[in-house]
């Protein structure tokens, strides 16, 4: 068995401005590896698998392809490189058929129809529309595709998500089988369970920059979180000392709650409880489910079963005003979602409330003026560029988007990662913020991917994993580290000393 | 078998609404025969050139709203270099101008691509430009045409083994027309450049990740599209024996034309036989106008009705199809 | 014997009918019409005129007609549409006289009479009414540069590109041209014969500032008065057509010093008459029969008594006083302003 790797980066930087998105990453791949690649969220993982796959390119760094540097600047030359990706979202074009696909990329047929038998799709119309095969099995047959002209080097970002679990099983199998052929993998996975099934090493980015590269053995997942938090938990485990004197939690009335709830097949048999007088923070990793919980709460998309109760009575919301009718109020993150930019501070707040069916004709303006002016005073919005709202700052916009509920006097406000992208000083200010409106009884469910917020403004945790509610945490133990190690799917009370192998609350193989 | 048949319905159901059209004619017009047949495929080819240059680009995801003006300029300068110039000479005319045509389109397309400007406004502003250019070559309608060319939409052609009775019914120009379509779209269709038109068209990124150049893709559709509007203006110049320099109406016929053809406008789906049909149907509604001597005001909003209401009646028919 | 004359009479028109190619014809008549202007005021009172006299001459059971805004191409395509409507006969406005020959011979292979109004077509079977565009520009191009003393800047605003009817005014013009060589032009433009265009081009002069010392126009003339008077420019002497609005200001206008040369659109109607005369068996002795214009100003006390019998409020502004043509029209002005053809 040789030693030297099939590919080897090193030093790869990438920046879109001031911005780095990676700043020292370096990934070595053995023949017949399976190898991790980890990294909390905005760690750089996925720009370094588009640099890897010629998707874009990288500023600085040396990518050699068995030791002979390669250009791969573009996918198509990537490809001949011997690196053949597999992304998250089904690449295949939708509107040609499979065959016209196949060819599109110069894949052989056969080859692919024996892969998509393995991977345990007997039946295929290889005439039938991309657009028009279910999307799980267009995720094989994106995995086929890759198969089927035998890379040296084949990456699989988050290949099992999106899977019934009958399918991930024959996938898994079929990846630890292309390592015994010496062809390696680069497996990118938010799931410890199939990462120790499966994987020799694992590389862990942080910030940026590689800061470590561990064997997979028994136990290693502690190591891995630690590497992936850097010096932060330390840190943290002080923090949770002071958090232990924060407020109680509520004693309110149950205001929402949700029972069994599943959307599409991101959300699967959610239940909690959210009372009046409680933020409750929501944690998860990217496309666990949240998105999908969030907007039916909104009334954007329509549950497909399980309840959702508002005061004790249940509701079917079918647009998004019936949430607002019910006192229901949606904070989107992406400000450019909730406001009319070009308008003035005071068209935005007044909206929710002057546009409501039952008020169109005059707005009373004598009315408007006083309730908007409230909101702005109480929420210190700086004013000084109020007639347009793009030029406003970010926080001050994020602050328009909470005050129009205040003014629309929104009893429960679903706030979906207010904090991103603004100001420290803006961000406390909304923290100090959404406790008030608890204390005075409202009720707030609060995504959000900055766990450290966590322990600063809510009264409980609630960890979505694969669209499923694993834990729910409160605010005492709910230090990044803790919240972390469950957005993983790993066991509350799981340390070093039990293997992951034995964690079967999450196992998405096991799973009916 | 199923799949293919839904691609396809929708074609079959425009070339439905022709032989219906057909027939309705035939009925208002007793005497309607093969002459006005040949009559009608004249009619069409401009617009049939002009819906196929259309037609490529939108299956890329993009439009062209310079279409009618490349027309223009490609006719000017077809007749102006033929006025007076022996019969010949049109031989190496009519290459120039296709290349010319392939040229300014690929222009279109390598502007797009580099500026980034979306490319409803770099044709925009091609448009005015090759309008321009075309009153240059000839500030009024003139110029001349060879013999040759101009016999080449006229009469029939006679097909040894086929009594006239049956090849009086193939028009010259049609043959014309299906073979130039034919030369082009086939191998264009066949080959690789053509299934990534078609990926750009659906999907842009999913085409980028299979690794599709994209951007030499869209030059070349645009340049394609610039072919065909060349053969539209040649067509213009040898059927009007002229070059004029401002545009016909071929450019909002081309775009309502490849909506009424089963294009999607937003790429990736259609192919080149439901506009040509689409094309024919167009003319043969403003034909039944003129023979039922419809009010000349009102036919404009006739053959918009028809128009929403077939596409409206399409959408009815897919959504059913989708939902059973 | 009186029998035998009464054959002898029989066959003689049966082949005098066969010779012109239209046997079967026989009134009442269908004519097809071909127009490629549509919203033009002109060209509007063209189509009223053709509807008018086909219902006055109690001849015509069915008016056919092609009228929208497209080129040569789209003319020509019209036209093969009205052969297949199998019409007796075709009075078509050209969009050019070249571009649609073929069409244009094919009808008259078919046996259709094709008669050309306003302006010339190049193919030689067909039959053309015309005003005598030539002698229409330069009566009043003559008129204008008298006015303007002989010498001086003139604005030139022409009709549409090409248009035989433009290329022939442009003879008369350069004639008139030729007779005052101090005259100048200072600047031609295209008006394509719309209204918009005209007025943004003479706004457009008038911004530069430079001198003029009078305007011609191809008949796009009550909105250049209207700028020149909005924009307090000088009131140059202005040379129009016989459009209603033109004759009205040359009357109310303080200081305004012009000339209406007639150029009427009731020329369709005359086409009409034309068509029928040739269908019955009268063919006229040349192929082109030209209208012969009038001018009418208002500089001399004997002109302004023309204007002023011409002039008719009632009309739309953009259309042409002379509704009728002595000899040529034989409907009432009820009937051209009600524009109703036969069966409507």
């Amino acid at each position: 068995m040789t030693t030297s790797p099939l590919l080897d980066a090193t030093g790869v930087a990438k920046r879109y401005g001031a911005v780095a998105a990676l700043k020292n990453a370096s990934l070595s791949l053995l023949p017949g590896e399976v190898h991790a690649l980890m990294g909390a969220n905005g760690a750089g993982k996925s720009t370094l698998v588009k640099i890897l796959t010629g998707a874009i390119s990288a500023n600085v760094g040396r990518i050699l392809v068995r030791g002979q540097e390669r250009d791969i600047r573009s996918p198509a030359k990537a490809r001949k490189a011997g690196l053949v990706p597999v992304y998250q979202e089904p690449s295949l074009i939708p509107d040609l058929d499979v065959l016209s696909n196949l060819r599109l990329t110069n894949t052989p047929v056969e080859p692919f129809r024996n892969w998509v038998r393995e991977l345990g799709v007997p039946d295929l119309d290889l005439r039938e529309l991309a657009r028009d095969v279910p999307l799980a099995i267009q995720r094989v047959l994106d995995l086929a595709r890759a198969l089927a002209v035998e890379p040296d080097v084949l990456l699989l970002d988050e290949m099992t998500a999106a899977l019934p679990a009958n399918l991930a099983e024959r996938v898994l199998e079929v990846v630890k089988g292309q390592s015994r052929t010496g062809r390696s993998v680069i497996f990118i996975s938010h799931r410890f369970v199939e990462i120790a099934a499966l994987c020799d090493r694992a590389t862990v980015l942080r910030d940026g920059e590689t800061v470590g590269v561990v064997d997979i053995v028994p136990g290693v997942e502690e190591r891995i979180v630690e590497l992936m938090l850097g010096a932060k938990v330390e840190k943290r485990r002080v923090t949770q000392q002071r958090a232990e004197d924060a407020a109680s939690p509520a004693g309110g009335s149950t205001r929402i709650a949700v029972r069994n709830l599943s959307v599409g097949t991101k959300l699967q048999d959610v239940s909690f409880d959210l009372k009046d007088g409680e933020v409750a923070g929501v944690v998860a990793l990217e496309g666990q489910g949240q998105d999908e919980l969030f907007a039916a709460l909104a009334g954007s998309i329509r549950p497909a079963g399980g309840t959702i109760e508002v005061d004790g009575r249940q509701v079917r919301f079918s647009h998004p005003a019936d949430a607002v009718q019910a006192g229901i109020a949606y904070v989107p993150g992406d400000r450019t979602e909730a406001l009319a930019m070009q308008q003035s501070v005071r068209e935005n707040i007044a909206l929710p409330f002057s546009a409501a069916f039952r008020n169109w004709g005059p707005i009373r303006m004598g009315k408007e003026g006083a309730t908007v002016q409230g909101a702005i005073e109480r929420l210190q919005i700086d004013t000084r560029a109020q007639r347009e709202v793009q030029r406003l700052s970010g926080g001050n916009q994020q602050k328009v988007t909470i005050a129009r509920w205040i003014a629309a006097d929104a009893r429960t406000l679903l706030c979906f990662d207010p904090t991103r992208g603004i100001d420290v000083g803006t961000k406390q200010e909304i923290y100090k913020l959404l406790r008030q409106l608890a204390a005075q009884g409202k009720s707030v469910l609060f995504y959000t991917s900055e766990l450290e917020e966590v322990q600063l403004v809510c009264d409980r945790a609630i960890v979505i994993f694969g669209g499923r509610v694993v834990d729910i945490l409160p605010v005492e133990i709910a230090d990044e580290a803790a919240l972390t190690r469950a957005a993983y799917g790993l066991p509350r009370d799981a340390k070093a000393d039990v293997g992951i192998l034995a964690d079967v609350h999450s196992d998405p193989v096991t799973r009916p | 078998m199923k799949h293919h048949f839904r691609r396809q319905g929708w074609v079959a159901g425009l070339f439905a609404l022709l032989v219906a059209l057909f027939i309705l004619t035939k009925f208002i017009q007793p005497n309607y025969g093969a002459g006005d047949l040949g009559s009608l495929v004249r009619a069409v080819l401009p617009y049939a050139f002009a819906v196929a240059a259309q037609t490529v680009v939108v299956i890329a995801g993009g439009i062209d709203l310079s279409v009618a003006a490349m027309m223009a300029l490609t006719s000017v300068t077809a007749a102006s270099m033929m006025a007076g110039a022996s019969e010949e000479y049109a031989l190496l005319v009519v290459p120039f101008v296709l290349a010319m045509g392939f040229a300014l389109g690929a222009v279109n397309g390598i502007l797009i691509v580099v500026s980034r400007v979306p490319d409803i406004v770099v044709t925009l502003a091609t448009l005015f430009m090759l309008q321009g250019a075309a009153l240059l070559v000839l500030g009024a309608p003139g110029g001349g045409a060879a013999e040759w060319l101009k016999s080449l939409v006229v009469g029939t052609i006679p097909l040894p083994g086929l009594p006239d009775s049956v090849t009086a019914w193939i028009p010259k120009s049609l043959v014309l027309l299906v073979v130039l379509l034919c030369i082009v779209w086939i191998p264009l269709n066949r080959s690789k450049l053509g299934l990534s038109i078609y990926a750009i068209g659906s999907s842009e990124l999913a085409a980028f990740r299979s690794g599709v150049p994209v951007a030499r893709t869209k030059i070349l559709a645009y340049a394609f599209a610039g072919l065909f509007a060349a053969m539209g203006g040649l067509s213009l110049t040898m059927s009007t024996g002229i070059g004029a320099p401002i545009p016909g109406p071929y450019l909002l016929a081309s775009v309502a034309a490849v909506v009424l053809g089963g294009v999607a406008l937003g790429g990736g789906k259609g192919s080149l036989l439901g506009p040509i049909i689409a094309v024919f149907v167009l003319r043969l509604v403003r034909t039944d106008l003129t023979l039922l001597a419809i009010d000349p005001n009102v036919t404009a909003i006739v053959e918009g009705s028809i128009m929403v209401a077939v596409v409206m009646f399409g959408a009815f028919i897919t959504m059913r199809s989708r939902s059973s | 014997m009186l029998k035998k004359k009464l054959v002898g009479a029989l066959l003689a028109s049966a082949a005098l009918a066969a010779s012109l190619g239209a046997a079967s014809a026989e009134a009442p008549y269908t004519i097809g019409v071909s127009n490629t202007v549509q919203g033009n005021g002109w060209r509007e009172e063209m189509i009223c005129a053709i509807k008018a006299q086909a219902l006055a001459s109690g001849k015509v059971d069915k008016l056919n007609i092609a009228h929208r805004n497209t080129d040569a191409a789209g003319q020509a395509e019209d036209i093969r549409n009205l052969i297949s409507a199998k019409v007796d006969a075709i009075v078509v406005n050209p969009a050019d006289p070249a571009g649609i020959k073929d069409a244009l011979a094919e009808a008259t292979k078919a046996g259709i009479v094709v008669v050309a109004v306003d302006q010339a077509v190049t193919e030689p079977s067909a039959y053309i009414i015309s005003n005598n565009q030539e002698q229409y520009a330069y009566l009043g191009a003559k008129w204008l540069f008298e006015q303007m003393g002989g010498k001086g800047n003139v604005v030139y605003m022409r009709g549409a590109a090409g248009a035989s009817a433009d290329s022939d005014r442009d003879r008369g013009f350069k004639k008139a041209l030729a007779e005052f060589p101090d005259v100048k032009v200072a600047q031609e433009t295209f008006t394509g014969w719309q209204q918009d265009q005209g007025k943004q081009q003479i706004l457009d002069y008038i911004a530069t500032g430079v001198p003029f010392d009078g305007i011609w126009t191809s008949g796009i003339d009550n909105v250049i008065v209207d700028a020149l008077v909005e924009s307090q420019a000088t009131l140059v002497p202005v040379v129009g057509a016989d459009n209603a609005g033109f004759v009205g200001q040359l009357q109310s206008v303080e200081g305004l010093k012009g000339a209406a040369v007639t150029n009427p659109g009731s020329i369709g109607g005359a086409g009409v008459t034309l068509a029928l005369q040739i269908l019955e068996g009268q063919k006229p002795a040349e192929q082109t029969v030209l209208v012969e214009p009038e001018l009418w100003e208002n500089a001399t006390d004997a002109g302004k008594e023309k204007l002023k019998t011409a002039a008719d409020s009632s009309l739309s502004p953009e259309w042409p006083v002379s509704i009728s043509i002595p000899n040529w029209t034989t409907y009432s002005k009820e009937q051209i302003v009600a524009c109703k053809g036969p069966g409507e």
